[in-house]
C-alpha cells in the first residue's frame, strides 16, 4: 500500500464529505474517480466517516453514511456542509494553471476555461485579469494551431525559419512531435529533414508553417529534454570580460567557467552556437566587455558587426 | 496516519467548527474523549493536532478567555474563516480547470487538493496539445498571492535594502516570476524578481491598501517602456529574416507601415538602453529612424567599438 501523507487523506475527507451529502446518492464509482482514489481506499475512508459526529457522539449524533448496492448517501454532516477554503497555494496552482492555459496564443477567452477561472477568482475575492497573469510564451496562433494539429495527426510540415543563431531564414520539412513551453517561450521539437536528426525550433520565429499531405511514424515517447540550449563539444569557446554592468550575462546565458574580478567585473567563458550571436552579444554590451580568448575567426565579430550596422546609418 | 487519529481530527474540527463559543483544552478533551487522560501527553498530543489542522490552513482561532480565573485559552474555527463560498462551477468550466491543472503545474505546489475542494476531478484524458513544463516554484509566491489577494501590504529585503510594497500584481514572464506594486520607499511603482527577493516576505498587518484604479501594466510590455526616462515616440525599420518575428512580437498596432518583409514599428520608449539593445538584436537587418537623437546614440555606440 502506498502511504498516503497525514494531511492529504484528510483534506481529501473534508472535501469528499461535503460534495457526497449534496449529491442523491452518487454511485461509488463515480465518487471514487472524482476524488482520484481506489475502491478500496474508498471503503476505508467511508469506514471512518461512521464514527466522526458531535458531542455526544450518541448513534443520533454521528454522521450518517447509508450504502445501498453501488450507491452512497452521506446525511447529518451539517457541520461538513461546505469545503475547505482554498490554501493559498493551492489558489495559485489553480489560478496559474488557468492563466496560463488563456494565455496561449488562440485560446478562447470567453470559453469555459475563462468562466472557470473567473468564478474561482472571485470566491478568492481579486479579479483575475488583474492579478495574476502567466507568460508560456508568444507565437502567431494560426502557426501553433497548425504545428498542434501536425503533432496530433503526425503530418509532415514544411517550415519557414528564422534561425536567431545564424540569423539566416531557411526553409525545410520536419516531422513535428512535441510542441514544448519552457522557459517562457513555446519550442516545436521535431525530426528535421534539413538536418537530418532531431532539432528545436522557436514557435514565435517560425514565419510560416504549411502542413504537408506526407505522414509520419512519432518516435514511442517524444520526452522534452531537459534544457534548452544544449552546447556541442566541438562548439567554440570564448571568454569574455564582463564589467559590473554586464553582469547580466550571467543569468542569460549558460556559463561554463567564470572567474571574478576585483571591481564587481567577471571573467566568463562560454560556448558559442554561431557568430552573429555573438556579434549580437558584443555590440549590445559595448564597452562594458572584452573578449580576452576566442578563436581567431571570432575574435573580431563584435567590431565586424558594428561596422556593418554603422554602414546603415552612413 | 492511522484511523484512530484520523477520527480525532474530524472530530476535532468538526467540534471546533460547531462550536459558537471557544472551547478551552479542558473542555475539548472532556467532549472529545479521544485523548489520554495524562495532562502532559494530552497537552503534546493536542499541540501536535492544531499544528497539523493549521498546516492544512484550518484556521483555529486563539482567545483569551476572560470568564475563567485565571483566563485561559479557547479555541474555535469560525465558520466564515474554514468555508469555501461555492463558486458555482459548471461541470464544463470544473473540467476545463482539471485539464488546465493537468498541463500546467507549479514546481512543488499541488492543485489536486484544490481541485477535490472544488468538486473532483472530472474529464481528464484530454490533451491540451502543448506540453507545458513545470513553473518554477517560488517560496515567496503562495504568501504574495495571500497578500495581493487580501490587499496587504508586505515587506522584504531586495538589493540589500528593506521594501514596503503594495503588491498589486504577479507575472510569469520569459521563465520568471515577477511583482509589481508600489513601493512606498521609492514612492512609485516598481517591478521586482521573486528569485532576487531576499529571504521570506512578511505580510504587514496594517490598514488594506486601495488596489489602483487602472490596469497595472506589469513586465508585459517592451523592455524599452520599463523605465523613468522621458518618453519618446521612436521609428524603427526592421527587415531581413528577423523581420516576421518583430511584428509578431511587437504586436501589429505597433507596425505603421510593411513593405514585404520589411516593416516599420513606432514605439514609445522610456528605457533608451533598452531600446538600443532591441535594436541591435536585429545586428544590420535594423535602423533608427527618428527622432535623430536616439539615431544619433546609437550611431555613437557602434562608432565606438568599430
Amino acid at each position: 500500500m502506498s502511504v498516503e501523507t497525514a494531511s492529504a487523506r484528510l483534506q481529501r475527507l473534508l472535501a469528499m464529505v461535503p460534495w457526497i451529502a449534496a449529491q442523491d446518492g452518487p454511485t461509488l464509482d463515480e465518487v471514487g474517480q472524482r476524488f482520484g482514489i481506489s475502491q478500496e481506499q474508498l471503503a476505508d475512508d467511508l469506514a471512518v466517516m461512521w464514527l466522526v459526529g458531535l458531542p455526544p457522539y450518541t448513534p443520533d449524533a454521528l454522521i450518517d453514511v447509508v450504502q445501498e448496492g453501488d450507491r452512497v448517501w452521506i446525511h447529518f454532516a451539517e457541520v461538513f456542509a461546505q469545503p475547505q477554503r482554498l490554501t493559498p497555494d493551492q489558489a495559485v496552482a489553480l489560478l496559474s494553471a488557468g492563466a496560463s492555459v488563456l494565455a496561449l496564443p488562440g485560446a478562447d477567452a470567453d470559453g469555459v476555461l475563462a468562466k472557470g477561472v473567473a468564478k474561482l477568482a472571485a470566491v478568492l475575492g481579486v479579479d483575475a485579469d488583474q492579478v495574476l497573469d502567466v507568460d508560456l510564451g508568444g507565437s502567431d496562433p494560426e502557426i501553433l494551431d497548425a504545428l498542434r494539429r501536425a503533432v496530433r495527426e503526425h503530418r509532415r510540415v514544411h517550415l519557414d525559419y528564422w534561425s536567431y543563431g545564424r540569423d539566416t531564414r531557411t526553409e525545410r520539412d520536419v516531422d513535428p512531435y512535441l510542441v514544448h513551453a519552457e522557459d517562457g517561450a513555446l519550442y516545436l521539437l521535431a525530426h528535421c529533414h534539413r538536418a537530418g536528426g532531431e532539432r528545436r525550433f522557436r514557435v514565435d520565429r517560425i514565419n510560416r508553417a504549411v502542413l504537408l499531405d506526407e505522414t509520419f511514424e512519432p518516435p514511442v515517447e517524444a520526452a522534452a529534454p531537459a534544457r534548452v540550449f544544449q552546447a556541442d563539444a566541438d562548439d567554440p569557446r570564448v571568454t569574455l570580460r564582463l564589467a559590473p554592468e554586464a553582469r547580466w550575462v550571467l543569468d542569460a546565458y549558460p556559463i561554463e567557467g567564470r572567474t571574478e574580478l576585483e571591481g564587481g567585473g567577471v571573467e566568463v567563458t562560454m560556448a558559442i552556437a554561431a557568430e552573429p550571436w555573438l556579434a549580437r552579444l558584443l555590440v549590445n554590451l559595448g564597452p562594458h566587455v572584452e573578449v580576452v580568448d576566442a578563436p581567431d575567426e571570432l575574435r573580431d565579430a563584435g567590431r565586424r558587426a558594428a561596422e556593418r550596422v554603422l554602414a546603415r546609418y552612413r | 496516519m492511522s484511523a484512530d487519529k484520523l477520527e480525532r481530527l474530524l472530530n476535532l474540527t468538526a467540534l471546533l467548527l460547531d462550536t459558537p463559543r471557544p472551547l478551552t483544552a479542558e473542555q475539548i478533551r472532556d467532549q472529545l474523549e479521544a485523548y489520554p487522560d495524562e495532562q502532559a501527553s494530552f497537552r503534546r498530543a493536542f499541540e501536535r493536532d492544531k499544528a497539523e489542522l493549521r498546516a492544512m490552513g484550518i484556521p483555529i482561532e486563539v482567545s483569551d478567555l476572560t470568564d475563567h480565573m485565571p483566563a485561559v485559552e479557547g479555541y474555535r474555527i469560525p465558520r466564515e474563516e474554514y468555508a469555501l463560498r461555492d463558486p458555482g462551477l459548471e461541470a464544463d468550466e470544473l473540467a476545463a480547470l482539471h485539464l488546465a491543472a493537468s498541463a500546467v503545474q507549479v514546481e512543488g505546489v499541488s492543485a489536486t487538493a484544490g481541485l477535490l475542494k472544488l468538486g473532483g476531478l472530472v474529464g481528464a484524458g484530454q490533451d491540451l496539445g502543448v506540453h507545458v513544463a513545470p513553473l518554477p516554484a517560488d517560496p515567496n509566491l503562495p504568501r504574495l498571492f495571500a497578500a495581493v489577494a487580501g490587499r496587504h501590504p508586505v515587506t522584504f529585503g531586495y538589493r540589500g535594502e528593506p521594501r514596503t510594497v503594495d503588491p498589486y500584481r504577479l507575472e510569469f514572464q520569459r521563465g520568471r516570476w515577477y511583482l509589481t506594486g508600489y513601493d512606498h520607499d521609492r514612492e512609485d511603482e516598481r517591478n521586482f524578481r521573486l528569485d532576487r527577493v531576499e529571504g521570506e516576505v512578511a505580510v504587514t498587518d496594517g490598514p488594506r491598501f486601495e488596489p489602483p484604479s487602472t490596469a497595472v501594466p506589469g513586465q508585459a510590455r517592451g523592455a524599452w517602456e520599463l523605465g523613468a526616462e522621458p518618453p519618446v515616440q521612436a521609428r524603427l525599420r526592421i527587415d531581413g529574416p528577423g523581420a516576421r518575428w518583430a511584428v509578431q512580437h511587437l504586436g501589429p498596432d505597433k507596425v505603421v507601415e510593411q513593405l514585404g518583409d520589411a516593416v516599420v514599428a513606432e514605439l514609445p520608449v522610456t528605457n533608451r538602453a533598452a531600446f538600443r539593445s532591441f535594436v541591435l538584436s536585429f545586428l544590420e537587418h535594423a535602423e533608427v529612424l527618428e527622432p535623430p537623437e536616439l539615431r544619433a546614440e546609437v550611431v555613437e555606440w557602434l562608432e565606438a567599438q568599430a
